[in-house]
């Protein structure tokens, strides 16, 4: 499968991870009895756990273990769960991996691929009809992002301001009001009822608009590339399952029998293995705009 | 950059937001696909009970279901308010015969159950969102059970948004915000976990009271209704509610009027001798007629229901299913009164929606084929089904002509004679000779007696076999016309009601119904020999890529322009613009490289324009924006697929 990743300069980590160890040495000799497993639910918590039952039952059958999997609404719960050790890894963006790495030793073990690429962008979505339509406009104006520690629903849309030096001061000071919605559907459907004059969220978020609705919204700006999400193992995983853990999903890019499992793994096109460099550009804007003390 | 869309397109100054969304959704070969709404169960519930109070008669017995899960979702948060809800409306649902799937039509004491059984639905939902809401504030502390709680506040809350955004749209966008605020306030306690966020507290109460003030005032113990016309949750007690606001209809949870993919093939005899398609333009007025919405009334034209809907290119659509109009997918009530109410005959009565193919020979029409005319029969799905105007003489004709087109699939087992051939296997033939078999259940008669093989496998004649409720013991009115075996394979589920989901299962049927004393191994033959009768050569498209087809269709549609010119037929020719934004507009999504996108928008554009100016009596406009709309096509007809 072609990978398209953000940047030239992420090749090269990956190139290198062939020739290192794959996975951090700093892990747990005993095999684990069950292997906990925690995804964020951007939709449907219920509907999620129920989604994800097949990919439970392949894996169990893969890595000869029970998996435990449980779903967080918010992204701060899976970083938390990382750190506390009640999750052995978990799905997130990646501004929850760089957190989870930098205060519980976490380190990522798959990314996503949308469309052949394991990037995308966030957009600032106005209405057609808002009469908005540069960054500058949005001054004074009332703009829902997702969630205070998302990347694509947070971080790199104020990044879009600032790249385009429209957002110079605190956020609050140019923007009327921000709302955290809650996720990329409230966010987007915020614009387009009008709650909002503007939503800073990941580019998919347009398709979580009906058919008939997706013509009233449009994207003004859009982010530099971001690392697609990400499978992230807790610091202290068995390194073996670890490891199994990650061929196991990335099998499903050729595997015909169970490829059909990806759909319900947030309708990804596959996996690509990432290491902990692939996420230096989000750890340096994260740092830089003090989502990262 | 435009590089792909070309001089047309900036000729025409596209606006630049446009020009910047060009990549904003991820190809999809179903992009015309609308998934369902993802409501809490109390929101589901309550839209289909107001769906349902508002028909005539009311299917009590739908009622019932979704009121018991309005009251189990209700006793999870607030038992007390549950407990009253059940006291409320138990009186009305103890009336329920559970044998009866309604009440006579229109009775002053169902009219008045209704109202009813409305009002505590909708006191309850109201009760479930603010005991919802309450929950989340009193348990601010634990944000994350509280987000929770806002949530699924915020769920239930979709019961009433429909009509609030049409009818106090000032409250609808406030309240918007409030609950953006309650989110946000939320996520910022996260965010600063144990630090205490007094502004975030006072936030989240000052919404808070403002959702439950709203809730409260419009749809709490006071909320009342209007005396007459449709049972709706309006906000009457709202400051800013606007009562003369139109809001549009819509369908309840669990409907389905998407089209089936892969699509089905559809044969025009005159395409297959290889005429084209644009020399016929009788047919082509017709074809754009078959998809258009614009033929017909309110609501089916709201909702954009057009023949193509049910009648997916010329076959079943098996998925299309309204609740409380369908009994099962595939099926639907159209004498009912939700399409047209004048028409409506007063009972329960959904049809499975039949196979168009081969149609020019299989007369007499409808289902218990009271119309010998193909004419009269298009002419009443049009008028007195679907609430249309009296159509135009020439657009019935066009309907006609192309109706008339479809083609049975090809069967490559079959014989001019309808018999098998060689080519069918054993057990075929096997069951061949078992359906020319005389029984005494069929009083002498075979099945071939029936469904003649040499006849395209009917008789044109009705007969009563049993499946049909009549309307008393020893009533007339159970007769049915004999359908065609042909293509039978690809138009489940079976019988007039889609009562018999298989083809073993109708054999089953019959073999129980008429003892005909057929064993296993016989039915397995007779099954055999019926589902290759009712095979055909590619009956569905290899492609799941439908716009390249679509985008060639409408130009089909726009071939009539010049012949509808000259016969004066304005109308006409605006149902066939509108009918070809339309078209568009839905069909988009599908492309395979968003970078075309502006081009189908122009496209579309360009339609709803000519539509205008055709109104406006302005031909040489028109005119121009035809030609500009074909050479747009010609320009990019290998890259919009």
């Amino acid at each position: 499968m072609k990978v398209s990743l953000p940047n030239f300069s992420h090749w090269f980590p990956i190139f290198l991870a062939a020739l290192l160890p794959a996975l951090p040495v700093t892990s747990s000799e005993v095999k684990p009895k069950s292997l906990r497993i925690v995804f964020i639910a951007y939709e449907n918590p219920d509907q999620l756990l129920e989604n994800v039952e097949p990919v439970v039952e392949y894996l169990e059958r893969t890595l000869d273990l029970t998996v435990k999997h449980f779903v967080a609404t918010d992204y701060a719960a899976i970083v938390e769960a990382l750190r506390n050790e009640t999750a052995d890894a978990g799905f997130m963006g990646p501004l929850q991996y760089v957190m989870a790495h930098r205060q519980a030793g976490a380190y990522p073990l798959l990314g996503e691929i949308y469309n052949g690429r394991a990037s995308y962008v966030s957009r600032i979505f106005v209405r057609k009809d808002s009469g908005i339509r540069k960054l500058a406009d949005l001054g004074g104006k009332t703009i829902a992002f997702v969630d205070p520690i998302s990347s694509s629903g947070y971080m790199y849309p104020l990044d879009i301001f600032r790249q385009a030096k429209v957002l110079e001061g605190a956020p609050e000071l140019f923007f009327r009001k921000i709302y955290f919605a809650g996720g990329d559907e409230q966010s987007i459907r915020a614009v387009y009822n009008s709650f909002v004059d503007a939503a800073g969220i990941g580019q998919y978020s347009y398709n979580l608009l009906r058919p008939a609705e997706r013509d009233e919204v449009v994207s003004i700006a859009e982010s530099r590339p971001i690392p697609s999400h990400c499978l992230v193992a807790r610091k202290g995983l068995h390194r073996p399952t670890a490891e199994k853990l990650q061929k196991a999903l990335l099998a499903l890019n050729d595997d015909s029998e169970n490829r059909h499992l990806l759909k319900f793994l947030y309708n990804v096109d596959g996996y690509v293995k990432v290491t902990h460099a692939d996420y230096s550009e989000v750890e340096e804007i994260g740092k830089s705009y003090g989502f990262i003390k | 950059m435009l590089t792909p869309i070309g001089r047309n397109v900036v000729n025409r100054g596209l606006p630049l937001v446009c020009a910047m969304g060009i990549a904003l959704c991820a190809p999809s070969s179903q992009g015309h696909i609308v998934p369902p709404e993802d409501l809490h169960p109390t929101a589901e519930s309550f839209r289909r009970i107001e769906f349902f109070l508002n028909l005539n008669p009311v299917p009590w017995n739908l009622v019932a279901e979704d009121v018991d899960l309005l009251e189990t979702q209700l006793t999870l948060i607030a038992p007390t308010a549950a407990t009253r809800f059940r006291s409320a409306v138990g009186g009305d649902m103890d009336l329920i015969d559970p044998e009866k799937a309604e009440t006579p039509m229109d009775s002053g004491a169902s009219r008045e159950a209704a109202r009813r059984v409305f009002r505590e639905s909708t006191m309850a939902v109201a009760a479930t969102l603010l005991a919802y809401l309450d929950s989340a504030e009193h348990q601010l502390k634990d944000t994350r059970t509280a987000s929770s709680g806002v949530e699924t506040a915020r769920r239930v809350w979709a019961s009433f948004e429909h009509e609030i955004r049409y009818s106090d749209p000032i409250a609808f966008r406030k309240l918007g915000e409030a609950w953006l605020e309650l989110s946000s306030a939320l996520l910022m306690s996260v965010k600063a976990k144990d630090e205490a966020n007094p502004g975030a507290k006072v936030a989240f109460e000052e919404a808070a009271t403002s959702i439950r003030d709203y809730v409260n005032g419009n749809f709490g113990p006071g909320f009342e209704m209007s005396e007459s016309g449709r049972l709706r949750a309006l906000p009457r007690g709202s400051d800013t509610f606007q009562a003369d606001a139109a809001i549009p209809v819509k369908l309840p949870p669990g409907h389905n009027m998407n089209k089936q993919l892969p699509r089905p093939r559809q044969l025009l005899n005159m395409a297959e001798r290889g005429i084209d398609e644009k020399d016929t333009i009788l047919i082509a007025l017709g074809d754009m007629a078959f998809d258009s919405p614009y033929i017909f009334g309110e609501p089916a034209r709201s909702l954009q229901i057009s023949c193509n809907t049910c009648h997916n290119k010329s076959i079943t659509n098996p998925g299309f299913i309204i609740p409380g109009l369908s009994v099962r997918a595939g099926g639907v009530d159209v004498s009912s009164s939700f399409f047209a109410p004048f028409a409506n005959n007063g009972h329960f009565d959904p049809l499975d929606i039949p196979d168009l193919r081969g149609i020019r020979f299989t007369a007499p029409y409808g289902r218990n084929g009271r119309f010998d005319s193909l004419l009269e029969f298009v002419r009443n799905v049009i008028v007195n089904e679907f609430n249309g105007a009296e159509p135009d003489p020439t657009l019935l004709d066009g309907l006609i002509a192309y109706i008339l087109e479809f083609d049975f699939l090809a069967n490559p087992y079959l014989e001019n004679t309808g018999q098998l051939n060689e080519e069918a296997s054993e057990a075929a033939h096997r069951g061949e000779r078992i359906f020319h078999q005389p029984f005494d259940g069929f009083g002498g008669n075979s099945c071939a007696g029936c469904h003649v093989p040499s006849a395209n496998f009917l008789d044109h004649r009705r007969h009563d076999i049993g499946t049909v409720k009549g309307s008393g013991p020893f009533s007339r009115d159970r007769a049915l016309d004999t359908p065609t075996l042909l293509g039978i394979r690809y138009t489940a589920p079976y019988f007039h009601d889609g009562s018999q989901t298989t083809l073993e299962g109708v054999n089953l049927w019959f073999n129980d119904r008429f003892s005909l004393g057929l064993s296993e191994a016989e039915l397995k033959d007779l099954t055999a020999y019926v589902e290759t009768v009712g095979d055909g050569i590619e009956a569905y498209e290899d492609t799941l890529h439908t716009l390249e087809a679509e985008m060639e269709e409408f130009s089909f549609f726009l071939s009539a322009y010049e012949y509808l010119r000259q016969s004066g037929k304005s109308e006409l020719i605006e149902i066939t613009f509108s009918t070809i934004a339309l078209e568009i507009h839905a069909h988009k999504w599908d492309v395979q490289d968003s970078a075309y996108l502006p081009v189908l928008n122009l496209m579309a554009e360009l339609m709803e324009e000519a539509s205008n100016e055709q109104i406006a009596g302005r031909t040489k406009a028109v005119d121009a924006i035809v030609a500009e709309y074909r050479q747009l096509h010609d320009e990019y007809a290998d890259r919009l697929k």
